[in-house]
């Protein structure tokens, strides 16, 4: 079953549509990676889920159950980690947790050993003062911990790694990739590297849909295109490649990139030993997510 | 029920933490202590000022005062006690739509109005103990000095006071529901207010407001009895149940 199904959604904001049909499914136990330029609407979707934003048309299920905007049961299953989270600055982090699980109606035997399991995890066990004073790392991982208190079933994170340091990003993929085992987690991101550590499915939300989604391997598979880089000894040997040939991309003083689609490699080839153009290298680009993400959004 | 209790807890400790707690309470035991001290010091006020005054030909008697000058005071401060009460707790939700952290307890599962009844039962709480521990202070220095039963329907002017005091809570509670912004809470509170005290101007319908609840002085003088305010008193106390119902229908539909 899937944790998380989102179909038909639509949300504008005044005459600007953000989601137009959006539609998402996301499998259990995955680590779904929700991609997007800045504006396209992943906060906007994921507010929605919570019920915090009034859809305009479109259903959400969560575990099986409808979202109702202003109601919150639903998410009792979901632990959310904002973008930027808020917490009360006059209290310290482990009261903080203690209030959060009184919300959720855990009980205060359980809560105590949690909360330093959790304390622990995320590294702020210790940090005694309030959270008036702690640094933008420091709130994400409390950030962190608090989503993950009531153990739930889906773990929304809204670009988790995005204020923190390439240390405290690793920590805090390590702990999610952790979680996979008893959670689903949905994530928003433009940090592709992130997706590629440790994501199992992918989403690209582009103009107000999803505009490839899948399993990692299948996105690749799909959007795979043999790139090949070649650089010669001359510059003007560029030109003439250029001038011949279809598809013939300039990244550098003397080197060239092509696309198989365009222009076959037997074609470069010959071309390259007729006119006996001195080749320095040749050789096949492997696409990583960025190349994949700008070939899926058109750019 | 946990919930609600734990949404409480966090409200109380918010206002001792913030210092606003203290703050009020100290306002109030001021006033508290003001109430009879001015009346107390007036004779000797008078005689100091008894020259300058013959002089432009107002003869000072013998002023006597009594438990009756206190309460009048009192009567003129509460205003200036409401008037902070409302302003220091003016921003009690919207401090919290300003920084998102409603988001976090709202997501957790925690239902919405039970945000607004935690609230709406702190500020209440808050204004009773305040306002009760000023009446306290002033009743305690009025019967050490003089003798309290010279003032009629106290205890009922006292309580009429406080019930004008629960009205305008109520009525900041459902603006801070309307509003994003503490200073839109605070001139829609003190709109209606005031445009209930011009309406009490009407002949017609001065016993029909709430702010006839504020006329004390009547009520202590004997010029007025109880019974005439009680349109007035079933006026705010409907309209103070119905602000707290409609905060709650408007509180769900919010965007936060
Ligand atoms: N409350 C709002 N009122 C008006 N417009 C809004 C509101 N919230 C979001 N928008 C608009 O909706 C669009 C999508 O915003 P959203 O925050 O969902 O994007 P995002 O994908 O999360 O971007 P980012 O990567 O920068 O976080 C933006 O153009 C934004 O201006
Ligand atoms: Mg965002």
């Amino acid at each position: 079953m899937d944790m998380l199904c989102i179909s038909n959604l639509y949300k504008r904001f005044g005459d600007k549509e953000v989601l137009r049909g959006l539609q998402l499914h996301v499998p259990q136990n995955s680590i779904y990676g929700f991609v997007g330029k800045n504006g396209a609407g992943k906060t906007t979707a994921m507010k929605t889920v919570l019920g915090l934003l009034r859809a305009d048309a479109g259903e959400i299920t969560v575990n099986g159950e409808r979202v109702v905007y202003g109601q919150t049961e639903t998410n009792r299953y979901i632990g959310y980690l904002p973008d930027v989270p808020a917490f009360y600055p006059f209290m310290t982090a482990r009261e903080y947790l203690l209030f959060c699980g009184a919300l959720t109606g855990m009980l205060h035997a359980e809560l105590e050993g949690r909360i330093s399991e959790l304390l622990a995890l995320v590294g702020l066990d210790g940090e005694t003062h309030r959270i008036k004073g702690f640094s933008r790392g420091m709130k994400q991982r409390l950030g962190i911990a608090q989503a993950l208190l009531g153990k739930p079933k889906l773990l929304i994170c809204d670009e988790p790694t995005s204020a923190l340091d390439p240390v405290g990003r690793k920590e805090i993929l390590d702990i999610l990739l952790a979680a996979r085992e008893q959670t689903t987690v949905l994530l928003s991101t433009h940090i592709l590297s992130d997706v590629e550590r440790i994501c199992t499915d992918i989403a690209f939300l582009h103009e107000g849909v999803i505009a490839a989604s899948g399993s990692l391997a299948e996105i690749r598979t799909k959007y795979r295109r043999n790139l090949y880089r070649i650089e010669t000894e001359e510059a003007s040997q560029c030109e003439l490649l250029i001038s011949h040939l279809r598809g013939m991309q300039r990244v550098g003083e003397n080197q060239l990139s092509f696309c198989e689609e365009d222009c076959s490699l037997r074609e470069v080839l010959r071309f390259l030993s007729e006119e006996s153009i001195s080749v320095i290298r040749l050789e096949r680009e492997e696409p990583g997510l960025e190349a994949l993400f700008m070939e899926v959004i058109g750019k | 029920m946990k919930a609600l209790f734990a949404f409480i807890r966090k409200e109380i400790t918010e206002q001792i933490r913030s210092g606003r707690l203290w703050l009020l309470l100290a306002v109030f035991v001021f006033f508290g202590i003001m109430n009879p001290a001015v009346a107390k010091l007036t004779p000797w006020l008078l005689e100091l000022l008894a020259d300058s005054l013959a002089e432009s030909g107002m003869t000072v008697t013998d002023v006597t005062v009594s438990a009756m000058d206190s309460w009048v005071q009192f009567f003129k401060n509460a205003p200036i006690c409401l008037i902070v009460f409302a302003v220091v707790q003016s921003g009690v939700f919207t401090r919290e739509y300003a920084s998102g952290t409603l988001v976090l307890s709202l997501t957790k599962g925690l239902a919405r109005y039970k945000v607004v009844v935690a609230k709406a039962a702190v500020l209440f709480a808050l204004w009773t103990a305040c306002y009760f521990m000023g009446f306290a202070i002033t009743y305690g220095y009025n019967a050490y000095f003089w003798d309290n039963s010279v003032a009629q329907s106290l205890a009922a002017s006292v309580f009429f006071w406080w019930v004008f005091g629960v009205w305008v809570i109520a009525l900041s509670v459902l603006f801070s529901t309307l509003f994003q912004t503490n200073t839109q809470v605070l001139v829609a509170t003190g709109g209606s207010a005031f445009a209930c005290y011009l309406l009490g101007l009407l002949p017609k319908v001065k016993r029909v407001v709430p702010t006839l609840l504020t006329d004390g002085n009547a009520l202590i003088y004997g010029t007025s009895d109880a019974q005439a305010y009680t349109v007035a008193l079933i006026v705010a106390a409907v309209t103070a149940v119905a602000c707290i119902f409609l905060s709650l229908l408007a509180f769900n539909k919010k965007q936060l």
